[in-house]
C-alpha cells in the first residue's frame, strides 16, 4: 500500500519527475559513451597512441565517475525535496523509521533502475549518432568504434546500482534522522543568517589572494613542475569557495544600498540572490570548478589541433615529397589548395645524386629552425636557404634535401652543378617535387587521400621512413583527434551534468518560492516583472560561476602555453568557449522557462 | 475511579539549548488528564501550546520532566516505539490539515491503517464507516485541491479516527474554519468524545474552548488556571471562559 502511495506520489509530480528522469538518462548515457569508447580494447589501441591513451581515458573514466557521483547525489536531493513533506506527514501517522527508509530505498532504485535502463539505450543510439558525426565533423579516424558493447553495458549498469544503492542509503539516513516536525514544516524555513562584515571582507580577501597564487603558480609551470598543478588545484578551490562565501554576498550588498534596489522588485530579485548564493555556495564552486575543467578540457582538445601544423612543420618544411609523381599523385596534388611546389631535376649515379644549381638559386629550398626570441625552447621559423649553405653537408637546408629524396638515395653525396655539367652526367632525369601546404589542417582531406596513395604506391614501411612532413602530420592527427575527442566528449558531458546539476539544486527550491511568488501576485506584482525577476535570479546563479570558469582557464591555459603544449591557446579558447556558452545558454533558458511555469501564479483571465 | 490517560510532571522545553540564546519555552508544566475528557489548553500566542502538544504527541522530544500516556513514559520510547504508539494510539488534526495532495479522500483516510498494514477489506471498511459519519461518503474518490476548508478538515479528522486512537490532539483545528464548519467540526468532537474518546484541544478561540469539558489556561510556559464546565450550559461556560481571559491575559 505505501509503495503504491509512493507510485501515486511519483504519478501526481510527473512534471518534476520528467526533469529528474531525463537528468538521470543523460548522465547514464553520457557513462554509456564514454566507457564505450574507453573499454573497447581495439578501438583504444588502434588510434596510434595505443597504451597511453589507455591511460588518459581511464583518467577520464574516474572523473566522469567523480563528477557522475556528485550529480546523483544532487539529482537525489531534488528527489527527495519533492517528497520530504510526504515522508514527514507518514513519521507523523506513526510510520516507522525503517519502513522510511525502505521506501526511500525503493523508490531511488526504481527511478534509478528504469533511468539507467533507457539511459543505456540512449547511450547505444548516441554513440552511434556522434561516433557518425565526430568522424565527419572533426575528420577523426575513429575506427573500430562499436555502438552496442557489452562491457560497457555492465559497467554502466553496475556503476549506477551502486550510485543509485549509496544515494538510497544516505537520503534514507539524512531523513530518518531528522525529526517528522522539521520535515512537516520544512517548507517554511530558511537558514539564512546575516553574516558579519568583518567575516565577509576577510573571506573576500582571501579568495582572491588564493586565487591569484594559483594562477600565479600554473603561469610558473617551468620553474615548479609539478608542484605548479598541485598548488593551482588546492588554492583555486579554496579560493572559488571563498569567493561564493563572501564575495558576491558583499557585490549585492553594495548593489542592495545603490538605487537599483528601489525600482520594482528588484529589491526581492537582489535579496533572494543573496540569500541563494549564500545557500548554493557548495553547489556554486562546484559548478565553477567543473566548469573551468569541462571548458579547459574543450580548449585543450582543441587547442592541440590547432598546433599540429607547427608540430609538423618542426620536422620538414615540406608536407609532401614525391620523385616522379605517377599521374593519380599529379591529380591530387592538383587538388591541394593553397600550396608552394618546387619542382628540382635530379640525375642518380651510383654514388651520387646531381642537381642543377640553378634551379636552387631560383627556387631555394626551406628549411625550419629554432630562432630563441627570449623563449628558450625556442620559436619555429621556416627559412629560405642560401646557396652557400648547400656545399656543406653538414647544413640543415642539406640534410632536409637528402631526407626529401627517395629513400634509397639517402648514402647518396648530393652534387649541385651547373647545367652544363648537370647535361653531361649520365642517366635519367628524375623529377623531384617538394609541395609546402599553407593551411594544413584545411587541407586535411586531400593530404589523407596523397598519404594513402603513397603508402599504396611505395609501401608503409617506405613510407615511414621518408623525410615530409606528411608522415609525422598524419601520425600526430590521430593521437590529437583522439585527445581532442576525449576533451570534447568530457567536456560537453562534465557541462551537460554541472548545468543541470545546478537546474535541480534552483527547482528544489521551487517550492519554497512557490508561496514568496504568490505573495507577490497576491500584493500586485504583475505577471510581466515576476518573470523578469526569475529571469534575473537565475541568470545570476548561471552567470556567477561561469564568469569564474572563464577566468580560471583563462588563466589556467598559460600551464599550456609556458609548456608550450599548445599552440594559438586561446584561439581555441574563444572558440570553445562560444560553443560552450550557447550550450549552457540552454540550460539557463530551460530552467528559466521551467520555473516561472511552477512559480509565477496564471492570470485569472487566462484561463 | 477513573484511569488518568495523560499525566505530566514538572515539564521542561528548551530551545536552543546550546545556541547563544537559549528560550524556555515551557517552564515546569504540570497536570493530567482521565480517560475520556475533553480538556481544552488556551494561551495567548507564543505561550507555549503547540510545543506542549507536539511533546505530547512525541513529535519532539522535552528537555526534562515525565510524560506518561496511557501508562507509557512516552520520554523513554525508542523511534519505533514512538512511530507505534502514534499510528495505533494517537490522532492528530492540524490547522492547515496536512492532506497529501497526491491522494484522494479514500487514500488519505486509509494512510495510518496501511501503516499498520491493516487487512485491506477490514480498513475498507473502517473507512467507508468513518466516512459515513463525517459526511464524506461522496467525496471518497475527491481529491483534497476539490474540497473546502470545511471538508479537507473532516478528512482530517477521519484520519485521526480511523484507527481507533485512545486520544486525539487537536492544535487549534478550528483556526482555518469559518464558524459553521468549526461548529459543524467541535459537534463530532464533542460526539466522538461522548464514546469515550479522550481528546485534547488546543485553541485560543473561546467559542472552541465552550465545547470541553475542562480548560487549561497556560501563561509564560506554566498552567496558570483552570476552568471546569460542571453542570453549566455551554453557554455559561463560554462566557465563564471569556471572563477568565479578560483577568488572565492582562
Ligand atoms: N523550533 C523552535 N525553536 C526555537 N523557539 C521556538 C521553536 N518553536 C517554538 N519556539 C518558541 O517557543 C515559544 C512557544 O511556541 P509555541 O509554538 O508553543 O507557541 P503557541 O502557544 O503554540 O503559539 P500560537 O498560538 O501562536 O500557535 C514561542 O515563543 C516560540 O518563539
Ligand atoms: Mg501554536
Amino acid at each position: 500500500m505505501l509503495f503504491k502511495i509512493s507510485i501515486s506520489g511519483i504519478k501526481a509530480r510527473w512534471r518534476d519527475y520528467i526533469v529528474l528522469f531525463s537528468g538521470m538518462i543523460m548522465a547514464s548515457a553520457i557513462f554509456y559513451m564514454f566507457e564505450a569508447i574507453a573499454l573497447n580494447k581495439k578501438f583504444v589501441t588502434s588510434t596510434t597512441v595505443g597504451q597511453s591513451a589507455k591511460v588518459v581515458f581511464s583518467l577520464g573514466s574516474i572523473l566522469l565517475i567523480i563528477i557522475t557521483l556528485v550529480y546523483i547525489l544532487y539529482a537525489n536531493n531534488f528527489l527527495m525535496s519533492m517528497r520530504k513533506h510526504d515522508y514527514g506527514l507518514f513519521m507523523m501517522l506513526g510510520a516507522k523509521s525503517s519502513k522510511i527508509g525502505t521506501l526511500i530505498n525503493l523508490e531511488t532504485l526504481t527511478v534509478g533502475l528504469f533511468s539507467t535502463l533507457i539511459g543505456v539505450v540512449a547511450g547505444i543510439g548516441l554513440t552511434k549518432v556522434i561516433s557518425n558525426m565526430l568522424v565527419t565533423a572533426l575528420d577523426i579516424p575513429v575506427k573500430y568504434f562499436q555502438a552496442v558493447y557489452n562491457p560497457a553495458i555492465w559497467s554502466t549498469l553496475i556503476l549506477f546500482m551502486i550510485l543509485f544503492i549509496v544515494a538510497g542509503l544516505m537520503n534514507a539516513r539524512s531523513f530518518t534522522k531528522t525529526a517528522a516536525l522539521k520535515l512537516l514544516n520544512s517548507e517554511s524555513k530558511t537558514d539564512w543568517k546575516q553574516p558579519r562584515t568583518k567575516r565577509l571582507i576577510g573571506q573576500a580577501a582571501l579568495g582572491v589572494i588564493f586565487l591569484a597564487m594559483g594562477y600565479y603558480s600554473l603561469d610558473h609551470i617551468q620553474q615548479l613542475k609539478g608542484l605548479s598543478i598541485l598548488i593551482g588545484l588546492v588554492t583555486i578551490v579554496c579560493g572559488t569557495y571563498f569567493i561564493f562565501n563572501s564575495f558576491f554576498v558583499i557585490l549585492l550588498e553594495r548593489l542592495q544600498q545603490s538605487v537599483l534596489n528601489k525600482r520594482g522588485i528588484n529589491s526581492f530579485t537582489i535579496a533572494q540572490l543573496k540569500f541563494r548564493i549564500h545557500d548554493y555556495t557548495k553547489i556554486l564552486s562546484i559548478v565553477s570548478l567543473l566548469f573551468s575543467l569541462a571548458l579547459g578540457a574543450i580548449t585543450v582538445g582543441i587547442g592541440l589541433q590547432n598546433g599540429l601544423p607547427e608540430t609538423a612543420n618542426a620536422k620538414s618544411a615540406y608536407v609532401i615529397a614525391t620523385t616522379n609523381p605517377s599521374s593519380k599523385m599529379a591529380e591530387l596534388i592538383a587538388k591541394t589548395h593553397g600550396k608552394n611546389e618546387n619542382n628540382y631535376q635530379q640525375k642518380v649515379t651510383k654514388k651520387a645524386v646531381y642537381y642543377r644549381l640553378s634551379e636552387f638559386s631560383r627556387q631555394p629550398i626551406e628549411y625550419p629552425t629554432f630562432v630563441s626570441n627570449g623563449n628558450p625552447q625556442g620559436n619555429l621559423q621556416i627559412k629560405k636557404s642560401r646557396l652557400g649553405q648547400l656545399g656543406n653537408s653538414h647544413s640543415q637546408p642539406y640534410q632536409q634535401l637528402r631526407t626529401l629524396q627517395n629513400v634509397n638515395l639517402k648514402t647518396h653525396q648530393i652534387k649541385f652543378v651547373s647545367d652544363q655539367v648537370f647535361s653531361k652526367v649520365s642517366g635519367e632525369i628524375n623529377h623531384l617535387k617538394l609541395i609546402r601546404v599553407k593551411d594544413l589542417n584545411g587541407q586535411s582531406a586531400s593530404l589523407k587521400a596523397i598519404f594513402d596513395l603513397q603508402k599504396r604506391e611505395l609501401g608503409s614501411k617506405v613510407v615511414q621512413s621518408m623525410g615530409e612532413s606528411l608522415i609525422l602530420y598524419e601520425f600526430v592527427k590521430n593521437i590529437f583527434s583522439s585527445m581532442e575527442f576525449m576533451g570534447v566528449f568530457l567536456g560537453i558531458a562534465f557541462l551537460a551534468m554541472l548545468a543541470s546539476c545546478l537546474m535541480f539544486k534552483i527547482l528544489s527550491g521551487i517550492d519554497r518560492d512557490k508561496t514568496r511568488f504568490e505573495m507577490l501576485n497576491k500584493i500586485g506584482t504583475s505577471q510581466r516583472s515576476l518573470k523578469r525577476s526569475i529571469m534575473l535570479q537565475i541568470m545570476g546563479l548561471f552567470g556567477l560561476p561561469a564568469a569564474l570558469g572563464l577566468i580560471n582557464v583563462g588563466f589556467g591555459l598559460q600551464m599550456f602555453v609556458k609548456a608550450s603544449l599548445l599552440h594559438h591557446a586561446y584561439q581555441a579558447f574563444a572558440y570553445s568557449s562560444i560553443g560552450f556558452l550557447a550550450l549552457y545558454l540552454v540550460y539557463y533558458v530551460i530552467t528559466v522557462l521551467i520555473y516561472q511555469k511552477v512559480v509565477v501564479p496564471k492570470a485569472q483571465n487566462e484561463r | 475511579m477513573t484511569k488518568e490517560i495523560i499525566k505530566i510532571q514538572d515539564l521542561h522545553k528548551v530551545y536552543d539549548q546550546h545556541s547563544e540564546k537559549p528560550y524556555e519555552a515551557l517552564k515546569g508544566v504540570s497536570f493530567q488528564v482521565d480517560e475520556g475528557e475533553f480538556v481544552g489548553i488556551m494561551g495567548a500566542s507564543g505561550s507555549g501550546k503547540s510545543t506542549l502538544l507536539n511533546i505530547l504527541a512525541t513529535l519532539d522530544r522535552p528537555t526534562s520532566g515525565n510524560v506518561q500516556i496511557d501508562g507509557n513514559d512516552v520520554t523513554q520510547f525508542t523511534s519505533n516505539e514512538m512511530a507505534n504508539f502514534r499510528s495505533n494510539k494517537l490522532g492528530f488534526i492540524f490547522q492547515s490539515f496536512n492532506l497529501l495532495e497526491t491522494l484522494n479522500v479514500f487514500e488519505n483516510i486509509v494512510l495510518p491503517l496501511s501503516l499498520q498494514n491493516t487487512n485491506h477489506r477490514i480498513a475498507q471498511q473502517k473507512v467507508r464507516q468513518i466516512a459515513n459519519k463525517l459526511g464524506l461518503e461522496n467525496l471518497l474518490t475527491n481529491y483534497p485541491t476539490q474540497l473546502s476548508g470545511g471538508q479537507k478538515q473532516r478528512v482530517a479528522a477521519a484520519r485521526a479516527l480511523v484507527s481507533d486512537p485512545s486520544i486525539i490532539f487537536g492544535d487549534e483545528p478550528t483556526g482555518a474554519l469559518d464558524s459553521t464548519n468549526a461548529r459543524d467540526l467541535l459537534d463530532m468532537l464533542q460526539q466522538i468524545n461522548s464514546q469515550g474518546v479522550s481528546i485534547l484541544l488546543v485553541t485560543h478561540d473561546p467559542f472552541s474552548a465552550s465545547f470541553c469539558k475542562r480548560i487549561l489556561f497556560i501563561k509564560d510556559g506554566k498552567i496558570g488556571d483552570e476552568l471546569k464546565a460542571t453542570g453549566k450550559t455551554r453557554n455559561e461556560f463560554y462566557q465563564e471562559i471569556l471572563e477568565k481571559l479578560g483577568t488572565f491575559e492582562q
